[in-house]
């Protein structure tokens, strides 16, 4: 079965490239331009791996790990952001996040992050 | 937001100051001029840098957001602004244009990253105005058609453009804008798109728009009034651009040129953006409905006698002819690919030879009906099977094509026609989608044995687009049936359409029994890479509705229709349904590197060489880079010609180094370059410099420099050499060497590309450097870009940091003892002489690798013995 994969960033080209790129893996792949509909979403449907933005409007990526990590223990999370000089956020986020990527985020970095992630979970 | 307006405005502000500052003789002071000079050089080179980081996180590679995209440019700006400061003082204000052009670039670039419409922006601009910087404004069509007549002088109608700002005015006036934002926002499919344009057709034209439309009529048109008739057209922002949008948008013809027509016939044009074909065709192009914005074109109509289109490159394998369809009357009649029309294709290399003939049958023909528009009606008896063009119109056709080809850098397909005293009109011309860069047909498939299958049809018809697929048959035989086409079907159908642009994401194959490879629909199936095979007389009756069949149409025209699925026939990679260019937002994002990268000023010898010609930023950089090195010459030349000068000595003055290589090396010395009372001409031998002696050991090793492939001609600053004593003229284009004893800046041009090479070499490791820069080639981009690839893989190997973007390498090396500073400059001065002769010989990654180890191994420019071409 496909690997299916959550993309959540407001900035709509940030989603839309990431789907194209991940689906030529084989990956399922369905893009949310806030944490909110995300998260509504969530409730409906497990997800392998959540990639999300960190600042979003409203929900932001913080509280999605949090709701992640409370529904789904064994999802893996991979944060984006703008935002480079976060080492607080990064610290607290250490354990619970798989990887972190500044912006802009190279996708073949991406793309070996999220591998590592899957065949760690397969065990 | 990194970069916000207080920023932008500081820069200006600095700009407008030195602008403004009388240079207080600074000039005359070689030491400030010269740090005026590297301060100029340092701008450029971050400025190169930040074009080179955008180009590569644009690129596709990476995932990036706008903020990510305005800092960089933040940063771009800065820098160049920072330059064209210094270059200002440094030439003492002698280019005052440059200010200006940057802050065109800067409007331009900032319209496309704030997705807003100037309100300063004019409602309407009569074709002659249109200048190149006017391309979001004015829309794709009415862009390429002014610059057709304004620039290369070629016969367009009399036409004005309606702006984007017009668009934005009248939704406004209506209070759709917000409807529209709406739509946006929602990226509701199904959207009530006909209580949108049923709302524009009733919207009222704002005052303003009217009075602006009946004063262009009135110019236009002049006593003829309602008798003078234009045809109005479709221009979207993006239109002619990446995508055709071929025939998704109305075309309304015979207009008469008065205000409320005009103003009836743009609003039908707007309101088609909402049709649900195009609504359709911008969701594939990932577009959020309402989000498009559309100028208009009013031109006049041509009295057509014939009409037709132009393919520059006929494709199925044909690179080197040109394609050529007319037909009788107006031009619909193959666009749409209403009848069967003459085919003349013409071999373009050397002199222009018709090569094959096909007289259509012509049955319908295209008319004006006066303000009633225009009907098909049938041809003429006469006329029917009668070729519509002599040889001499088709020869002449091809040299307008080619001209045309020769300024867009790319292949065209072009519209035309003749009137009625035979002259020749452009009315459109726009980038041809041909089948460059994608994967070769895969020979396992192409040259596959038939499969044991029933043949229904066999080699008839044209190839629009090449690929082998299955799928049930499915007629379509009224734009009512679109609505039942089942996802991979093979549609068949008597005529080609724009139409079925609203099922080209499910159907597999179109064939039809009429059309042109030129048609609107032959644009959007290559776009979308769909098989597509039109004029095969009669597909409907050979292939029967439910049938599956497998569809074999090859790059090399050979088409067959099995009956059955042919399953080894069938490629294993099905098409992808949308690629990368189908991102609105990613395209939205490369546009502004449209005003940042392509570099226009090649050659500082023609006259083409100004401020007013710089189009992007990579031009200006050019330009003040090359006119940096003319003015530190010329004030060398002015010391060396001064009285004092020669009563008190030679310091600073301009001096020729002669070198044992076909160049000429200008050398200022800014202390200790050279022996004591070295002369007007000096030798390589009389050169102090360290840094220089070893830049030119490596330049001048037995082989570096192979003469036999010179590929310098009469255009090239050897032509320069023979000029007379003008110092701009005998500068423009000279390698300088402006050095002291451990100093070295050095401005190279070889043909059309150009290096600077600046590098420290002092006793202290940590103040030395080595930066390099390549950037330009005449060759195609392709084999430029594979020289950089050759040139970064050889820097890497000597430990340099390399940035590679397009045909740009900026490499650099700090921190390092003198002696390996040599080492390296060395080197590169044998890499200098090697890769200035590589333009064209390079085809392919892997051999550009392969050399790059050779080079590395030792060998030399004259081991890859390359002949006169450049070919090995």
């Amino acid at each position: 079965m496909k690997n299916n994969i959550m993309i959540i960033d407001d900035e709509k080209i940030v989603g839309d490239m990431a789907k194209l790129s991940l689906e030529q893996e084989g990956y399922e792949v369905e893009t949310f331009l806030d944490g909110e509909s995300a998260l509504n979403r969530m409730e409906k449907k497990s997800f392998d791996v959540v990639i999300t933005d960190l600042k979003m409007k409203g929900i932001d990526g913080l509280e999605v790990l949090r709701n992640v990590k409370h529904l789904y223990p064994d999802t893996v999370v991979i944060m984006i952001t703008a935002f480079a000089n976060l080492d607080v956020a990064i610290e607290a986020m250490r354990d619970d996040v798989q990887d972190f990527f500044p912006k802009p985020v190279k996708i073949k970095e991406l793309k070996a992050s999220i591998k590592k992630a899957l065949e760690k979970k397969a065990g | 937001m990194a970069r916000k307006a207080p920023f932008r405005r500081a820069w200006r502000d600095r700009l407008r100051h030195a602008l403004g500052r009388a240079p207080a003789g600074a000039q005359h002071d070689p030491a400030a001029l010269f740090t005026r000079f590297q301060a100029v050089l340092a701008g450029n080179n971050r400025a190169l840098e930040a074009i080179t980081d955008l180009g590569e996180k644009l690129g596709g590679d990476y995932l990036f957001d706008v903020n990510y995209t305005k800092a960089a440019y933040g940063e771009l700006f800065a820098a160049i602004s920072d330059a064209l400061e210094n270059f200002t003082i440094l030439t003492n204000h002698a280019h005052p244009g440059l200010a200006e052009i940057l802050a065109r670039l800067d409007r331009q670039v900032q319209r496309i990253l704030t997705e807003e419409v100037p309100e300063s922006d004019p409602l309407l601009i009569f074709y002659p105005e249109i200048t190149w910087d006017l391309a979001e404004t004015v829309g794709g069509k009415n862009y390429h058609l002014a610059l057709l007549g304004n620039e290369l002088r070629l016969r367009t109608p009399p036409a004005f453009a309606v702006t984007t700002r017009a668009f934005d005015l009248f939704l406004a006036h209506n209070q759709l804008s917000e409807r529209l934002q709406a739509l946006a926002d929602s990226r509701n499919q199904k959207t009530d798109l006909a209580g949108l344009r049923e709302a524009i057709m009733a919207g009222a034209m704002p005052p303003e728009l009217e009075t602006e439309l009946a004063r262009a009529a009135r110019r236009l048109a002049g006593r003829r009034g309602a008798k003078y008739l234009l045809a109005v057209r479709s221009s979207g922002e993006e239109e002619d651009g990446d995508f055709s949008f071929a025939g998704q948008f109305e075309s309304i013809l015979n207009v008469p040129a008065t205000a409320a027509a005009i103003g009836a016939a743009w609003k039908q044009v707007v309101a088609s953006l909402f049709s649900p074909g195009a609504a359709s065709y911008q969701l594939q192009l990932g577009y959020d409905p309402g989000r498009l914005k559309m100028a208009v074109a009013c031109v006049a109509m041509v009295k057509a006698r014939v009409s037709g289109v132009i393919y520059t490159v006929a494709g199925s394998g044909q690179d080197d002819v040109v394609l050529i369809n007319a037909a009788w009357g107006l031009g619909p009649a193959v666009v749409d690919g209403i009848t069967d029309a003459d085919l003349y294709l013409v071999k373009k290399d050397g002199v222009a030879i018709i090569s094959e003939t096909r007289i259509g049958r012509k049955e319908l023909m295209v008319v004006g009906d006066g303000a009633a528009g225009i009907r098909t009606v049938p041809t003429p008896t006469a006329d029917r099977g009668r070729p519509c063009l002599v040889d001499k119109q088709v020869l002449e056709l091809t040299r307008l094509a080619m001209k045309i080809e020769k300024h867009f850098r790319s292949p065209q397909d072009i519209e035309w026609a003749i009137d009625d005293r035979g002259k020749i009109f452009i009315l459109q011309s726009r980038a041809l989608k041909v089948d460059e860069g994608e994967k070769p047909p895969d020979p396992e498939n192409e040259g596959a044995n038939d499969p044991d299958l029933p043949v229904l049809m066999d080699n008839q018809g044209v190839v629009v687009r090449h690929g082998i697929t299955a799928g049930r048959i499915f007629h379509v035989r009224s734009p009512e049936d679109l609505e039942q086409v089942p996802r991979g079907a093979v549609l068949v159908a008597r005529h080609d359409s724009p139409q079925y642009v609203r099922v080209i994401p499910f159907v597999n194959a179109i064939i039809t029994d009429t059309g042109v490879a030129t048609s609107h629909m032959a644009s959007i199936c290559r776009e979308f890479a769909i098989p597509t095979v039109v004029n095969t007389g009669n597909a409907t009756r050979l292939l029967p509705a439910g049938r599956e069949v497998t569809l074999r149409a090859d790059s090399d025209g050979t088409i067959t229709v099995y009956a059955g699925v042919a399953r080894e026939l069938l490629r294993e990679e099905r098409r992808s349904s949308v690629k990368l260019r189908h991102l609105y937002e990613f395209r939205r994002q490369k546009y502004l590197m449209r005003y940042i990268t392509p570099l226009h000023l090649v050659n500082p010898l023609e006259e083409e060489f100004t401020p007013a010609k710089c189009r992007s930023v990579h031009d200006l950089i050019r330009f003040m880079h090359e006119m940096a090195v003319q003015a530190l010459v010329a004030d060398a030349n002015r010391q060396a010609g001064s009285l004092a000068r020669r009563l008190f000595g030679r310091a600073n003055t301009l001096r020729d180094l002669a070198l044992p290589l076909p160049i000429r090396m200008l050398l200022i010395d800014i202390g200790g370059a050279l022996v004591p009372d070295s002369g007007r001409k000096v030798t390589p031998e009389q050169l102090r410099s360290r840094p220089l002696r070893a830049i030119l050991r490596g330049m001048l090793e037995p082989g570096s420099w192979s003469n036999e492939t010179m590929p310098l001609t009469g255009r090239n600053f050897l032509a320069g050499m023979t000029r007379t004593a003008d110092p701009g003229a005998i500068s423009a284009g000279a390698n300088l060497a402006v050095a002291s004893a451990d100093y070295v800046n050095l401005s190279l041009r070889f043909g059309y590309h150009f290096d600077v090479l600046d590098s420290y070499c002092t006793d202290q490791p940590r103040n030395n450097h080595i930066f390099f820069r390549f950037v330009g080639g005449a060759a195609a981009l392709t084999s430029r870009s594979l020289r950089i690839h050759f040139m970064a893989r050889v820097m890497s190997a000597y430990g340099f940091m390399t940035r590679t973007r397009g045909d740009l390498l900026v490499a650099r090396i700090s921190n390092l003892p003198a002696a390996e500073v040599e080492q390296l400059l060395t080197n590169l001065g044998r890499l200098i002489g090697c890769a200035r002769q590589m333009d064209a010989a390079l085809v392919s990654e892997a051999e550009a690798e392969r050399l790059a180890d050779e080079f590395l191994a030792g060998k030399t420019a004259g081991d890859f013995l390359f002949d006169k071409h450049g070919n090995r």
